[in-house]
């Protein structure tokens, strides 16, 4: 009961800052415009016949729910740290009763809602008009995906995370993170489905957490998948959020350590 | 005109010693332009592992175009935002007034001024690319097909610089100019293939509308002697009249500041 008092209360002050950045958010949002751009390209190249078994239709679905999961698991947590930590702003921060991260967390999903209200609107059109498009939106298949693309917000969410922590120890964390940034936009299938890369890279990949963070989700709803894949993607996410958290807390533990030093 | 030459020296060195005092920064930033590099070429790979042929290019050949993408790249870093993003702050804090004052033309000083120079890595790796795919694809570059690429890749830093010198004029009307930079880059991610590889109406666009085919398209085309003269000619005119009309621009911008105050 106390939590979701405190998130509903995170929940407003969110809204409101979402609300003053509108026009930002936006333009932040126009960074998946690369998607369409590739998605271009490959409706290009596909014109003559199917390439590796994906047909003009089936490129559009994978860019427009892939733009959809992109927006949906969209994490800045390691800038918003850096700058606690450079401004000193996260003293305060560590003076409230709940753990700073739980304001970044309802943050981050308020911001999703208003991007939904752009996203799901565009998609559900270019879906429904684009021909030959299906879907798996059976029971299984949707509770799936749901439950998937939230895990790869929480994997991505962590991994951010910990780059942000980063920032007690170098002032070179947000550089990470844009790398990081570019490392995913290739290895998560963000440019291109992982279908198409080459069957020795595919084989690597599935060791990384990348897949899991939008290639998977994609393809479940695309009903590329059988029970079973779905069934051990799922697992591998599990694994890798617990493994995300587990290793968030640990290095938090020692650099917040480092803060306090720090500030006295 | 030597003052100028000068004053631009001055301003090498002053970035210079700038960026030293943060040496990190310079270090990591550099790498980070060495990776983005890499992305580039895998992003464009990927299409090739698939085909052999994307909007009539083979791979090598395509590879010069995302070199030239990369410069560009190289470019914006190393000049072109840097001094965006202190006019932004000039105009918002009213510091531009010091500008003015100076006996130098405005123009030159808040488009100049700053370099940063861990951009010099992507425009190095772009140039290396670039030269990988012009060995790879056989290019002869006589003396004729040498001087049209020159002529067009100056025709496309000419249209880049002008673009960045229009949002720059602009901030002085909306002072949230960053964000017509970040949706700038956006569109600009349409460079990193011939634009032949897109169809209808979005190829006219990136032709004729906002002309990012002649920043990286058209000199490689020149580069391979594929390119029609007549091409040419009007990516010069583009060039040309992006620099008067970013020119006018920013005069009727100076026009309109009146200082942070009032």
């Amino acid at each position: 009961m106390r939590w979701i008092r405190a998130y509903l209360a995170l929940a407003r002050a969110g809204w409101a800052s979402v609300l003053e950045y509108r026009a930002q958010i936006v333009i932040w949002m126009s960074t998946s415009l690369l998607m369409m751009i590739m998605l271009a390209v490959w409706l290009g190249i596909s014109r003559a016949g199917p390439v590796s078994g994906f047909s003009s239709s089936d490129f559009v679905a994978y860019f427009i729910v892939g733009w959809v999961v992109r927006n949906l698991t969209a994490v800045w947590v390691s800038w918003e740290l850096e700058y606690a930590v450079r401004s000193g702003q996260l003293s305060p921060a560590l003076l409230r009763p709940i753990h700073p991260v739980h304001k970044e967390i309802a943050w981050h999903w308020v911001e999703k809602g208003f991007r939904m209200a752009i996203v799901l609107p565009i998609a559900t059109l270019a879906l429904a008009l684009t021909p030959g498009i299906s879907l798996a939106l059976d029971l299984l298949s949707v509770v799936a995906f749901v439950v998937s693309v939230f895990l790869a917000w929480l994997i991505r969410f962590m991994i951010d995370y910990l780059i942000g922590i980063l920032s007690f120890w170098s002032s070179q964390s947000t550089a990470l993170s844009t790398g990081m940034e570019g490392i995913q936009l290739v290895l998560t299938g963000t440019i291109a489905p992982l279908a198409l890369f080459p069957q020795a890279v595919q084989d690597v990949l599935r060791w990384t957490p990348f897949p899991y963070l939008l290639n998977f989700p994609v393809e479940i709803v695309m009903g590329r998948l059988s029970t079973e894949g779905i069934a051990s993607g799922l697992a591998a996410q599990l694994g890798w959020s617990a493994l995300g958290i587990v290793a968030a807390w640990v290095v938090w533990r020692t650099g917040i350590r480092r803060y306090a030093a720090f500030g006295a | 005109m030597t003052r100028y030459i000068r004053l631009l020296g001055t301003f090498l060195r002053a970035s210079l010693l700038a960026e030293l005092e943060y040496r990190a920064n310079f270090v990591s930033q550099s790498l980070l332009g060495v990776l983005w590099a890499g992305i580039s070429v895998a992003s464009a790979t990927v299409f090739y592992t698939q085909t052999d042929l994307v909007g009539g290019w083979r791979y090598e050949q395509t590879l010069i175009v995302i070199g030239l993408f990369v410069v560009s790249q190289g470019v914006i870093q190393f000049l072109l935002y840097p001094n965006l993003s202190q006019v932004v702050s000039m105009v918002r804090e009213g510091t531009m007034d010091f500008v003015l004052v100076k006996p130098v033309d405005s123009q030159f000083l808040c488009s100049l001024r700053y370099m940063r120079y861990s951009g010099l890595s992507d425009l190095l790796t772009g140039v290396i690319i670039v030269g990988a795919g012009l060995t790879l694809s056989g290019a002869r570059l006589d003396l004729l097909a040498g001087l049209m690429f020159i002529a067009s890749l100056a025709a496309a830093l000419a249209i880049l610089y002008s673009i960045w010198l229009a949002m720059s004029a602009l901030s002085f009307w909306f002072v949230q100019i960053d964000n017509l930079a970040e949706l700038f880059n956006s569109a600009f991610d349409t460079a990193r293939v011939p634009v032949t590889a897109y169809q209808g109406a979005l190829r006219f666009a990136l032709t004729f509308v906002v002309p990012i085919a002649f920043i990286t398209t058209v000199p490689a085309q020149a580069a391979l002697d594929m390119l029609d003269r007549s091409m040419l000619v009007v990516g010069l005119g583009i060039a040309v009249g992006a620099l008067l009309s970013s020119r006018w621009l920013w005069l009727r911008a100076l026009r309109n500041y009146s200082s942070a105050s009032s």
